[in-house]
C-alpha cells in the first residue's frame, strides 16, 4: 500500500513475462477461446502474424498494480479506462508503469487520478490509459 | 439446455444477451489467480468479475469461423468489495455498432449484479471485427 498519496507519486511497477502458457491459462480461466490467442496456426495466417495475449490478461496486471497500491479502496471502487495500442506476444515482458496524475476533492470526498502505461522489453506501449480510486476519509 | 447462440447480424444496438449466472467460488477464484499469476488478497479480483461478463458474451455469439476480433478499448467501474463465494449475475448488449468498410466497432456494455440486486461493476467495451 501506499503511504503516501500526492501527485507525481509513482506507483510500484508491475513486471510480468508472457508466454503461450499463461495465455492458455487465462483462456481456460476466462473463457476466452478466440483462436488469435490459443491457435497458433490460426493467428499465424492472420495479420498479426502469431498469436496476442487478451487485453483482459493485461489489464489484470494493471488491477494488480492498483490493487497493490490502493487496496481495498481499489477493489470496492475503482474506475478504469484503457485503450490497447499493440498487442503482448508470447516471449514479451511486460512493464506496468503508473502514477499518481492529480488528487482531487469532489463533495469532500478524495481521489487519486493516476495514468498508467503497459510497455513491452521494446519499450512499445501496449496499453495505455486511467483509473481514478476514492480514497478512504481520515475516519475510515 | 443448450445456449442459444447469436449471429453476428443480430448483434444491434439494444440487443441484450442472455443473461448469465456465475458462483464465484474458491476454485474459479483460484483458477483465475493463476492464470494471472497474482497472489490475490481474499476477495474476488474485479477482473475475474469482468472475465465472467465477457464469457456471458462470447459463449452465447457466433461469428463466421475464422473471425478475428480485436478488443480496442474497455472502461470499468467497481461498486463493492465481492467476497469469494458470491454469485453474480452479469446483464451484457450492445450500445453501438459503427460499420467502417469491412470492419464493424462494436461497443458492448455489462452490468453486474449480485444476488441482492445490487450492482457490483459496469462497464464498456469496445471491439473490432470484420463486417
Amino acid at each position: 500500500m501506499l503511504t503516501e498519496i500526492r501527485e507525481g507519486k509513482t506507483l510500484n511497477p508491475v513486471i510480468k513475462h508472457i508466454t503461450q502458457e499463461k495465455i492458455n491459462l487465462y483462456a481456460e480461466a476466462s473463457g476466452d477461446f478466440n483462436p488469435i490467442h490459443i491457435d497458433e496456426s490460426f493467428a499465424a495466417k492472420t495479420p498479426l502474424g502469431g498469436t496476442i495475449a487478451h487485453g483482459m490478461l493485461n489489464l489484470a496486471y494493471v488491477s494488480e498494480m492498483m490493487a497493490s497500491a490502493f487496496g481495498r479502496s481499489w477493489l470496492s471502487e475503482g474506475k478504469l479506462r484503457a485503450k490497447f495500442k499493440e498487442p503482448a506476444r508470447p516471449g514479451d515482458t511486460l512493464t506496468i508503469n503508473g502514477k499518481i496524475n492529480c488528487v482531487e476533492q469532489k463533495d469532500a470526498v478524495s481521489y487519486a487520478n493516476c495514468i498508467f502505461e503497459c510497455l513491452n522489453q521494446k519499450g512499445e506501449t501496449i496499453v495505455t490509459g486511467e483509473t481514478i480510486v476514492k480514497l478512504p476519509s481520515d475516519k475510515e | 439446455m443448450p445456449v442459444k447462440t447469436v449471429s453476428y447480424e443480430e448483434l444491434i444496438p439494444g440487443y441484450k444477451f442472455p443473461p448469465a449466472t456465475y458462483e464465484l467460488s474458491a476454485s474459479l477464484v483460484s483458477k483465475y489467480l493463476n492464470a494471472v499469476d497474482s497472489a490475490g488478497d481474499g476477495f474476488v479480483p474485479p477482473l475475474a468479475i469482468t472475465a465472467c461478463a465477457i464469457a456471458a458474451m462470447t459463449g452465447s455469439l457466433s461469428l463466421p469461423s475464422g473471425a478475428m476480433v480485436i478488443h480496442a478499448s474497455q472502461e470499468l467501474e467497481f461498486f463493492k468489495l465481492v467476497p469469494i463465494g458470491t454469485t453474480i449475475e452479469c446483464h451484457t448488449g450492445v450500445a453501438q455498432k459503427i460499420t467502417r468498410g469491412k470492419m464493424s466497432v462494436l461497443i458492448l456494455e455489462l452490468e453486474v449484479l449480485d444476488k441482492g440486486k445490487e450492482k457490483v461493476q459496469s462497464g464498456r467495451a469496445t471491439i473490432a471485427l470484420p463486417s
